[in-house]
């Protein structure tokens, strides 16, 4: 099988197809596929944080949260515009999302995923009972979306919001894990101490990372109050954080391409299973178990050691470097 | 409502979350493993003891003996079939695995019972409250205090006096010790879990009483439970207890002097307050690091 | 007479009641090669890991270079020139060689970060010269054809060497290398011997070496330091240690008290 040629091609036509698929869609589809891309934000926050960082963190939901109803209020109240409204949903996830990191990365594994989820629980606690501000359970409605006075409602033209926010996101995802930032964080994973002896300063780089998830876990959930134009507290509790978990450990940990698997997999699913919750979370547990148990990196993981997928490796232009290694091998090979 | 009142209250509250924690840190200082589906364990205790009491026709005593040996078993079988193999992972892939379990054990318990919400009468369900001075407290919290209080006594003894116990002890504290010196540490590993979610299964009868039975409702206690056993440090069980007790008294105090709407984040705040300030819980002690 | 580049005084670690290293006072000079030796248990491994940073001590004072250093963490030392590898190797196991080796140079790829991110081509002025040190690195011992591997796909010596690469790669001022003969064969040994002299020859690196495999570090050190639980018990040239009968007691016993 000539997979280096089918990964170029898919890397040509990616966005071109993307691009192409809004006219060919009914209504329905286009807001699934629109949700992807939503869960492939959420999904890459994640990984950095859970797949490359290693950091056991439970508020990426409520971090989501926040970013939603920051975008909503943003909008809804101060007439913001979605282009202003959405950075700055994930700039108010990242504060929060630092300010719990800071007390937390300086604890004991165990107890980070404490903190983070007891502050999550407050999060959300705190998006229900602030009734002034929140609306509370009645929820929070969006104005239509526009764009230098053109109206952007619909499954539709907010796809290619999406596509955007979420292809320069995905980009820009790969220039950090492929920086020295990237390389850090998986030390920082497998092994502090070699880390710390290597230069890495461990407290700041935690800091960093949750920073980075905390702003990704705000986009998408801004780009979640968008597309769906209304939001609930409900939807970012625990039920939302299992998802997430469930994406980036079935699409695979330590991957980019294991967030966009994780995202399509685990999107398409409940879209099926709606009216089934109790099946969704049996099927979401056992399945998470079992990935776990057998599959420990993902889908991703799989495709990459059967080559289906390219490697991935955390190097700039690290392809370069093996054909000027190859090439001055098979010349010292002719010596 | 007066002080005393609340802090009884409390205290029998607290009494739940202290076997809840009890569950956590038995399994967390044999195993290494945090486990996130405690709640879910409780949850079946209740949902255990009901099918016995209500739809089987058992007396109470015996669907509470239902509940404990369902949960125990349970515990078991988890351990063997998921924990075992798993024993030298990443303590990240530990804890995801309690995480999908949590949600799998939520999902089935709703197939059942997903569809209402159950009630579960007290013991004694004539009985009027009883008068303590100025305070006022209902029987069954008194039952629930006397229940937990016996529960932790014998488990006490147990580790004390009993050979089984003795070896728990051991396994825990070395391994590999344990190993050389010829105690099975897969049944030692067995009979923790048996005996966490044993006591988790009994919590989870004893509340019945005081809240409605839902699949969800494992949640809550889990994080109180958590915000026990880290107060302990995680590693104490006399720490865990202490710390449930504190919070099952401030969460009541908080209730009655402030607003209601504040009592369970008041855990969640404690749990927040205490780590900022002490980073290894009231009893912990910093972990030494070899390399 | 070369400048001091290490120096540590008093030195004391205890572990609850437990002493390791008992007020052990060590100088390096520039551009020598330490051996740090001592029967089992003696302390030498829980003394680097003081030197580095990563236990704290009880008492006493480390210099580098003549600053301070006894406050510092782990990873500042390192950024003053302090690398060191370990006793079982540490490489990073989902890591390819040439990732795992880029972990050395963390602190020397220096970029704003707008550029990294936000340029058009993605390509990283930094990255490219970091990688290029890689390569030299790699060549010079030897192990260029395992660049791409995981460290499951290579054999123990090129593991050892692969995180020796890691600690070199940066041109740190001082080397500190924990057992790394371990596990070798004797041509190996060899080999490494004339790695260690190459590298203070023509970097001008400092080394310290703690080491079981006498034939190597009374061979290749300058100077040798001696380490019996956790109290220095001899110093000198590999010659005057190796006759020093209290070094004899260390390792074999006292015959008067057989």
């Amino acid at each position: 099988m000539p997979w280096d040629t089918i990964h170029l091609w898919v890397r040509r036509l990616f966005i071109p197809i993307l691009l192409a698929i809004p006219f060919f869609t009914d209504r329905y589809v286009q807001y699934v596929l629109n949700l992807i891309m939503i869960y492939v934000v959420v999904g890459i926050g994640l990984n950095f944080l859970l797949g490359y960082a290693g950091q056991f963190a439970f508020a990426h939901a409520a971090l989501m949260g926040i970013g939603a109803y920051a975008c909503a209020l943003l909008m809804s109240r101060l007439a913001f515009p979605f282009w202003i409204a959405l950075p700055m949903a994930g700039v108010a996830a990242m504060l929060v999302g630092s300010l719990v990191a800071l007390p937390a990365m300086r604890m004991k594994r165990v107890y980070l995923a404490l903190v983070t989820l007891a502050f999550a629980e407050l999060i959300q606690w705190i998006l229900i009972h602030w009734k002034t501000v929140t609306l509370g359970t009645d929820g929070v409605s969006l104005p239509p979306t526009q764009l230098f006075g053109y109206k952007l409602t619909g499954d539709h033209p907010m796809a290619y919001v999406i596509l955007f926010v979420a292809a320069t996101l995905y980009v820009l995802g790969q220039r950090v894990v492929t920086s020295r930032f990237g390389r850090a964080l998986v030390a920082l994973r497998e092994n502090e101490i070699v880390a710390q002896c290597s230069g890495i300063n461990v407290t700041k780089t935690k800091l960093y990372v949750f920073a980075l998830s905390s702003f990704y876990a705000g986009i998408g959930g801004g780009l979640f109050a968008l597309a769906l134009g209304f939001i609930v507290p409900d939807g970012f509790g625990l039920f939302q954080l299992v998802v997430h978990f469930s994406l980036v450990v079935i699409g695979g940990l330590i991957s980019m391409y294991g967030s966009v698997i994780g995202a399509v997999v685990l999107t398409a699913l409940p879209e099926l299973l709606r009216d089934f919750q109790w099946l969704q979370e049996i099927i979401y547990g056992f399945t998470l178990v079992i990935f776990i148990l057998f599959m420990p990196d993902g889908i991703a993981g799989l495709g990459k050691r059967k080559g289906w997928l390219p490697r991935e490796i955390l190097v700039r232009n690290w392809r370069d470097l093996e054909q000027r290694q190859r090439s001055h091998a098979s010349q010292e090979g002719r010596k | 409502m007066d002080a005393l009142t609340l802090t009884l209250a409390g205290i029998a509250n607290g009494s739940l979350y202290a076997l809840v924690a009890l569950g956590l840190v038995l399994i967390y200082k044999t195993q290494d493993v945090v486990n996130f589906a405690h709640g879910e364990v409780l949850m079946f205790g209740a949902f255990a003891g009901y099918t016995a009491y209500r739809i089987v026709g058992l007396d109470y005593m015996s669907s509470f003996l239902v509940a404990i040996v369902f949960c125990g078993l349970l515990g078991a079988v988890t351990e063997r079939l998921f924990f075992r193999r798993l024993a030298h992972h990443h303590h990240i892939t530990l804890a995801m695995v309690t995480v999908g379990l949590s949600f799998a054990f939520k999902g089935l318990a709703r197939v059942p019972f997903g569809a209402d919400l159950y009630t579960f009468p007290p013991l004694f369900p004539d009985a009027q409250p009883i008068q303590i001075g100025q305070a006022i407290v209902t029987l069954q919290n008194l039952i629930t205090i006397a229940v937990a209080v016996a529960l932790t006594t014998m488990l006490f003894v147990f580790f004390r006096i009993t050979t089984l116990g003795k070896q728990m002890r051991a396994t825990q504290q070395n391994l590999l010790g344990a190993k050389f010196v010829g105690i099975n540490t897969g049944r030692v590993f067995s009979l923790t879990w048996a005996l966490a979610c044993a006591i988790g299964g009994a919590a989870g009868v004893l509340l019945g009483p005081s809240s409605l039975l839902y699949p969800d409702m494992g949640g809550n206690f889990l994080l109180k439970g958590f915000a026990a056993a880290v107060l302990g440090g995680f590693e104490s069980v006399p720490g865990a207890i202490v710390g449930a007790l504190l919070i099952g008294v401030i969460e009541k105090l908080v209730g009655g002097y402030v607003s209601t709407a504040f009592e369970h984040i008041s855990a969640y705040c404690v749990i927040i307050i205490v780590l900022f300030v002490r980073p290894y819980g009231l009893f912990g002690v910093k972990p030494i690091h070899r390399v | 007479m070369s400048p001091l580049l290490l120096s540590a005084s008093g030195l004391t670690v205890r572990f609850g009641g437990l002493i390791a290293v008992n007020e052990a006072t060590l100088e390096v000079t520039e551009g020598e090669i330490h051996g740090l030796i001592g029967p089992n248990g003696a302390g030498k491994t829980t003394f680097f890991n003081a030197l580095s940073g990563l236990v704290a001590t009880a008492s006493g004072r480390v210099e580098l270079a003549g600053v301070d250093i006894t406050a510092l963490a782990p990873h500042d030392r390192a950024s003053l020139g302090m690398r060191r590898t370990f006793q079982s190797v540490q490489l990073i196991p989902q890591f390819t060689v040439l990732e795992n080796i880029l972990i050395g140079l963390h602190d020397q790829i220096r970029e704003p970060v707008w550029r990294s991110l936000f340029s058009w081509s993605g390509r990283s002025r930094a990255e490219d010269l970091a990688q290029q040190q890689v390569l030299d690195i790699v060549r010079m011992l030897g192990i260029e054809g395992a660049l791409f591997r995981v460290p499951a796909e290579l054999t123990f010596v090129e593991q050892r060497l692969a995180e020796i690469a890691r600690a070199l790669v940066s041109r740190p001022k001082i080397v500190m290398l924990d057992e790394p003969a371990a596990g070798l064969s004797p041509s190996e040994v060899t080999a490494l011997n004339q790695l260690l002299r190459r590298l203070r020859n023509d970097w001008n690196l400092t080394i310290i070496l703690v080491e079981h495999v006498l034939s190597l570090v009374l061979d290749v050190s300058d100077r040798v330091t001696v380490l019996d639980r956790g109290k220095v018990i001899s110093r000198g040239t590999p010659q005057q240690v190796s006759s020093d009968p209290q070094v004899k007691i260390a390792y074999l016993g006292d015959d008067d008290h057989a």
